[in-house]
């Protein structure tokens, strides 16, 4: 397993481990409780690294959508790389 | 006349037959809910006729807004409801789309959903079927799925979800009528198989039905008021918005244990056991009826968004957009303004004067015309071609897909001053103007950053702002006009910089947020929506034409004319009014009573500083007289010749747009008397000083009730007001005096 927000752009991974905060839903810090598996973030889900450069953002394909998200809550979600 | 049409009209009418019976029906009140970006508004335009707003990024729409029109001859009540993807009251758009639906239990909930999306817009549908209301789906943006090659098993949806499903495409008003009739036909039958209810998991029913069978025993009012399934959903997962509601606490020893069981046999917080348990069901429903084709072509979104989301190229290729913003805005416009010019103060001013002549009004009404209401609002007016091409930029960039790209490209630097890319968004919006941008701070997550990025976005200058810098500009600057305008839009983002970094350390302490946003599919804006949207956008400006700079140059001209019969300017009550602050701005190179009281004025809306100068600068009515006036064939002649050649030149400065000329604000006689006025009473340091100023200074009065209304305490906006007058005179202070300390006096 490693952090998502290691992915090089092109890779997909199957979600393991969202670490966040247990009991407030899934966010980091109370205003986004929920927040990032409503998104559709969540274990289980193979997800597409689309953008992954410099210190910015993260750009991610999941099912049909892409979104973006911050480089420190990338971190904390525990992926396993799909292997070809 | 009330008619209760369960009684008058029983089941056995079939629904198709209501037409014959119109103007009977019971008026209905749809809710139409969804994803952000689904195309709920979109929708609701297209069933209704109306204009809400449409963009394509999340979170366009904000607040519930409503619009209605008549079927069949009933009347039809439609809620747009913001686009959220759960009903969690996490974020402020959730708590008002679950409020409105949980409080007004509307007639029919129509549930918008982004057929490309299917999972992540299920897993809402199933929260929202957890109300028990009844339900339509709208399957949206049908042509986008078709395009891709998805097949879906409609049937098989409404079999497994027990509700209507019909595709729709809202872009091209396709499956309306279908989507009307589902409605039509729910509400009317409230069919028992409306009503299925989605089971999740059996130890997950069964203690939700302990729950709802206290809530039913011990709270038999608040059974009344909330679907009590979905109630006891929530006071299961400890919904603090609800138990705050409803006072309910966990008191039952019954209801914790039946929670507790379920915690320790998933292993896992009640939140999550819930969303695990709706999200499966959407999983599984998806794979049910979805087929998407083997091979997944590569998108040409994803190839855009591989050039412009490069890590290198990413930002420059957003200064090289917002620079051609701004060019082509001017260059499309300045035509256009100029023709506006001559024809206001020229010929319309001497029809008006000739016109109230002919009605024998007194001398002093013409004064009032003229002067008073022709120069004020006029001077404005004529900027209403700029403001539409920068509304039009702005909705273009909105329609795009682009918005979204801009928040992703620029979240790096928004966390150096404490915010992150999604605040980018309210403050590109406020360059064309800063009341909508202040709505739309409410897509952040919360109050600090909404807080933080409502007192930046007035830096960002508006398209209110820009009339007074164009009158100086061509004044002092013309020569280098495109540069020095350029330098007023990059002072003001500089400075947001600065006071970002300047907040995050004394009011907004603490954790910068994190940045999580769906960028959606660049989409070409259709000519037509790009018309209507721009329209809406840009008519406020004339409505405060026709509204508050009229009233307020109406004002100004007494002010300038009281006490009766005053000779001087400047012993009237507006002089005596601008002698009084003038010497505030003294230090500023501008501490004539001419520019205070124009500052003054500007308070109101920052175009009236224009008009204001307009009226007191204007040469007496008297003067103009003199000259032989042409005659009015000549007038109009000269008007439609005119007009002819400022359409053609603004339509070849679109092309030209790389010639370094096409900015210059080329010499017009009619606005001479203003112009060297302006040169007479400044130097090119203090009306760069002035510029910034008013650039700075609190934008208008607007503004202060949006944000008012946004944050419900004038708090927020006292502190914008604040430090925006000590910035505004602070800044042309060191750029006043500086400049002359090294000479440029
Ligand atoms: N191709 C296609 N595009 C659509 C359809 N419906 C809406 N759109 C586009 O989707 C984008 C979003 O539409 P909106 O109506 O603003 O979406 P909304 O659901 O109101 O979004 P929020 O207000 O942000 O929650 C716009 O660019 C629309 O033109 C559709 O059926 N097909
Ligand atoms: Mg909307």
């Amino acid at each position: 397993m490693s952090p998502l927000g290691l992915l090089s752009p092109g890779e997909k991974a199957e979600i393991m481990a969202i670490n966040t905060k247990k009991g407030c839903g899934l966010g980091i810090n109370k205003d986004q409780c929920g927040h990032i598996e409503d998104i559709g973030l969540r274990v289980g889900k193979t997800v597409e690294m689309l953008n992954n450069g410099g210190g910015g953002p993260i750009l991610l394909r999941v099912d049909e959508s892409r979104i973006a998200l911050a480089r420190g809550m990338a971190m904390r979600i525990m992926v396993e790389r799909e292997v070809l | 006349m009330s008619l209760n049409p369960a009684q008058k009209y029983p089941d056995t009418i079939p629904a198709i037959d209501t037409g014959k019976v119109m103007g009977l029906k019971r008026p209905l009140t749809l809710a139409v809910a969804g994803n952000p970006n689904a195309g709920k508004s979109t929708l609701i335009n297209a069933l209704a006729g109306t204009r809400l707003q449409v963009g394509n990024w999340p979170g366009v729409t904000v607040e519930k807004k409503s619009a209605s029109f008549e079927a069949n001859g009933r009347k039809i009540h439609l809620i747009d409801l913001p686009g959220t993807y759960s009903l969690s009251p996490y974020t402020q758009e959730e708590i008002v789309a679950r409020d409105y639906l949980v409080q007004e239990k509307p007639d029919v909930i129509i549930d918008v959903v982004d057929v490309t999306n299917l999972e992540r817009n299920l897993y809402l549908t199933i929260q929202l079927l957890e109300l028990g209301l009844p339900l339509v789906m709208a399957l949206n943006v049908y042509d986008e799925a078709l395009q891709k090659g998805y097949v879906v098993d409609i049937k098989g949806m409404e079999k497994m979800l027990g509700i209507r499903v019909i595709p729709t495409v809202a872009t091209k008003k396709t499956g309306l009528d279908e989507l009307l009739a589902a409605v039509t036909e729910l509400a009317d039958h409230p069919l028992p198989r409306s009503l299925k209810i989605l089971r999740y998991d059996q130890d997950i029913e069964s203690a939700a039905a302990v729950v709802a069978g206290h809530i039913q025993a011990d709270h038999p009012q608040l059974a009344e008021k909330y679907p009590v399934r979905w109630l006891s959903f929530k006071f299961m997962e400890g919904d603090e918005q609800i138990i705050e509601e409803t006072g309910l606490t966990p008191d039952d020893a019954a209801v914790t244990q039946a929670v507790d069981h379920l915690i320790k046999a998933h292993d896992s917080d009640i939140e999550s056991i819930m969303a695990d348990a709706r999200y499966s069901l959407a999983a599984g429903l998806t794979q049910e009826v979805l087929k998407k084709p083997e091979l997944r072509k590569i998108e040409l979104t994803e190839k855009i968004d591989r050039i412009v989301l490069n890590r290198w190229l990413g930002i420059p290729i957003f200064l090289g957009a917002m620079w051609l913003m701004f060019k082509l805005t001017f260059d499309v416009s300045k035509p256009l303004a100029d023709w506006l010019t001559a024809v206001t103060t020229g010929p319309g001013k001497r029809w008006a004067a000739a016109l109230i002549a002919l009605l024998h009004g007194p001398d002093w009404t013409a004064s009032l015309v003229t002067d008073g209401i022709m120069a004020g609002v006029g001077s404005v007016l004529v900027f209403v071609p700029v403001i539409f091409a920068m509304m039009f930029f702005i909705t273009f960039l909105e329609g795009s897909g682009y918005m979204a790209r801009a928040a992703f490209v620029m979240d790096r630097a928004m966390h150096s001053i404490g915010l992150h890319g999604k605040s980018f968004i309210p403050m590109l919006l406020g360059f064309g103007c800063n009341v909508p941008a202040i709505y739309a701070t409410r897509t952040l997550e919360n109050t600090r950053d909404k807080a933080l990025t409502a007192l930046l976005v007035p830096l960002m200058s508006c398209g209110a702002r820009l009339p007074v810098y164009i009158v100086f500009i061509g004044a002092f600057f013309a020569a280098h006009a495109g540069t020095v305008l350029w330098s007023v839009y990059v002072f003001g983002i500089g400075l947001a910089i600065l006071m970002g970094l300047i907040f995050k350390r004394t009011l907004f302490r603490g954790e910068a947020p994190m940045f999580i946003m769906e960028l959606p599919p660049y989409r070409m804006p259709s000519f037509r929506s790009l018309m209507i949207h721009t329209w809406e956008k840009g008519k406020h400006f004339l409505i405060k034409a026709g509204t508050y700079i009229l009233a307020v140059s109406v004002l100004v001209w007494f002010l300038l004319n009281l006490p009766w019969g005053v000779t001087q300017k400047q012993d009237s009550y507006l002089g005596r009014l601008g002698q009084a602050v003038a010497p505030i701005f003294k230090p500023l190179g501008f501490g004539t009573w001419e520019a205070s009281s124009a500052l003054i004025s500007g308070l109101v809306a920052k175009e009236i500083v224009v008009g204001t100068m307009g009226e007191i600068y204007v040469k007496r009515a008297e003067e103009e007289k003199k000259a032989a006036p042409p005659t009015l064939t000549e007038d109009l002649k000269e008007i439609g010749t005119s007009l002819v050649m400022a359409l053609r030149n603004s339509a070849t400065n679109v092309f030209s747009s790389f010639a370094p000329s096409s900015l210059s604000t080329a010499e017009d006689e009619s606005r001479a008397g203003l112009k060297t006025a302006i040169q007479h009473t400044f130097t090119p340091l203090s009306a760069y000083a002035f510029i910034l100023f008013v650039l700075l200074y609190m934008p208008c009065a607007v503004v202060a009730i949006a944000m008012r209304q946004e944050f419900g305490t004038w708090k927020w906006f006292g502190i914008a007001f604040g430090y925006q007058m000590v910035l505004a005179w602070t800044v042309a202070f060191v750029v006043y005096q500086g400049g002359r300390l090294v000479g440029l006096g």
